[in-house]
């Protein structure tokens, strides 16, 4: 089939979309973006110089630097959105499609999958990426900025995700469940 | 336009989690055969549910942009952020886009994903006529833009995880930012508990 995209004749959403991406593809870039999250947690994300002292932060630093100040509901919302949920969905996925490849049913894939669904709007890698492109052009000048090796890994993982949120869309999973991971 | 059937006429409802077409049965709590999710002709208490976020949303808005984000101190001088003075400083600094990405990002966004969500809580409350498919893209909109207003949130917890450098800078969390993250919170969770095809309702045909 051409690609193609069916939309309601009367509020013109899009409601199905033609996918050539195979339940391999999805695997694949799932398995890539789970080693991309964990470059991006060993290594620091940015690093600052100011006097010759040095400050590196990693991803999880920007949450305990909140949490440490008393605002541990915004230090869980940094760790939830940039760190706990992208793991979620990958860990979620990986553990529905590799089953499902040869027609196997993971048990509580309904579950899992429903959750994953809900989940979605709240995996912000590339909203994360814009809030450091803001925080970092702030620093630089007060001092000077070492963009880490985090930093890099992490803007892979934000395209990562988001052509692995393109090629697993809803409808597309319940297809490959109907059709034992075809 | 051609008449169109709508499902709901002849007894057929739709799963809105995977969208699965499922024969209606007269039960309070059906579920879905194929993913096991409630369907529901339309989700019980969406309007009320979505009115009530929306109302904290634009409460906690004030806070948020009155107080201050971040208080930073250096040795020469001490100053409180809020978000539009982080806007403004950056404008000083000479880049605007950013600037204007941030204006847009916290500041224009909430307060139009507010208003929009009111103004169409309101239509669907009074049953006002007007263009469904005008208000279902305004929503859809709206749904789409919410998240990347947490982008000044993880700007400012870099800058207080970075920007600790003793006697020569420190940055402090202000309370703004807490009130802040709350409302990009609660606008999310307002688009995701309202049910659009209540937009659909007032709408005799096509």
């Amino acid at each position: 089939m051409d690609r193609a995209r069916v939309r309601c004749v009367r509020c013109r959403a899009e409601l199905y979309r033609t996918n050539s991406a195979s339940i391999d593809t999805a695997i694949a870039l799932a398995v890539t973006a789970a080693v991309l999250l964990l470059f991006s947690n060993a290594y620091p994300l940015v690093a600052l110089q100011l006097n010759g002292s040095v400050r590196a932060t990693t991803l999880v630093g920007a949450a305990i630097g909140l949490y440490n100040q008393g605002y541990a509901p915004v230090a869980a919302l940094v760790l939830l959105t940039t760190l706990l949920v992208p793991m979620f969905q990958i860990s979620g996925l990986l553990y529905v499609l590799i089953p499902l490849r040869t027609g196997r049913r993971a048990p509580g894939q309904n579950q899992l999958f429903r959750a994953l669904t809900h989940l979605r709007p709240w995996a912000m890698s590339e909203v994360f990426m814009l809030g450091a492109l803001v925080a970092l052009v702030k620093l630089s000048a007060l001092a000077e900025v070492i963009p880490g090796v985090s930093l890099y890994s992490y803007g892979a993982l934000m395209f990562t995700l988001s052509t692995l949120t393109s090629v697993t869309p809803t409808e597309q999973f319940w297809r490959w469940v109907d059709g034992g991971g075809q | 336009m051609s008449r169109i059937v709508l499902g709901r006429t002849v007894g057929l409802l739709v799963c809105s989690h995977c969208h699965a077409t499922v024969r209606a049965i007269r039960s309070s709590h059906q579920l879905c055969p194929r993913c096991g999710a409630r369907v529901h002709d339309r989700r019980p208490h969406s309007l009320a549910a979505t009115a009530a976020l929306v109302l904290s949303a634009a409460a906690l808005y004030i806070p948020a942009n009155l107080l201050p984000v971040m208080h930073m101190h250096t040795f020469f001088s001490e100053e409180d952020d809020t978000i539009m003075s982080g806007v403004l400083s950056l404008i000083e600094e000479g880049s605007w886009p950013l600037a204007l990405l941030v204006f847009v990002a916290s500041i224009v966004v909430p307060l139009l994903k507010i208003i929009a969500m009111g103004w169409l809580l309101i239509s669907v409350a009074r049953r006002s006529p007007g263009s469904a498919l005008h208000k279902s893209r305004l929503f859809r909109l709206v749904e789409f833009i919410g998240r990347w207003s947490m982008l000044d949130v993880f700007a400012i917890s870099l800058l207080v995880s970075l920007v600790q450098i003793r006697s020569l800078a420190t940055i402090q969390v202000g309370l703004g930012a807490l009130a802040f993250g709350a409302v990009v919170v609660l606008t999310m969770l307002a688009a995701q508990s309202f049910d659009e095809r209540l937009l659909w309702d007032t709408h005799s045909d096509g």
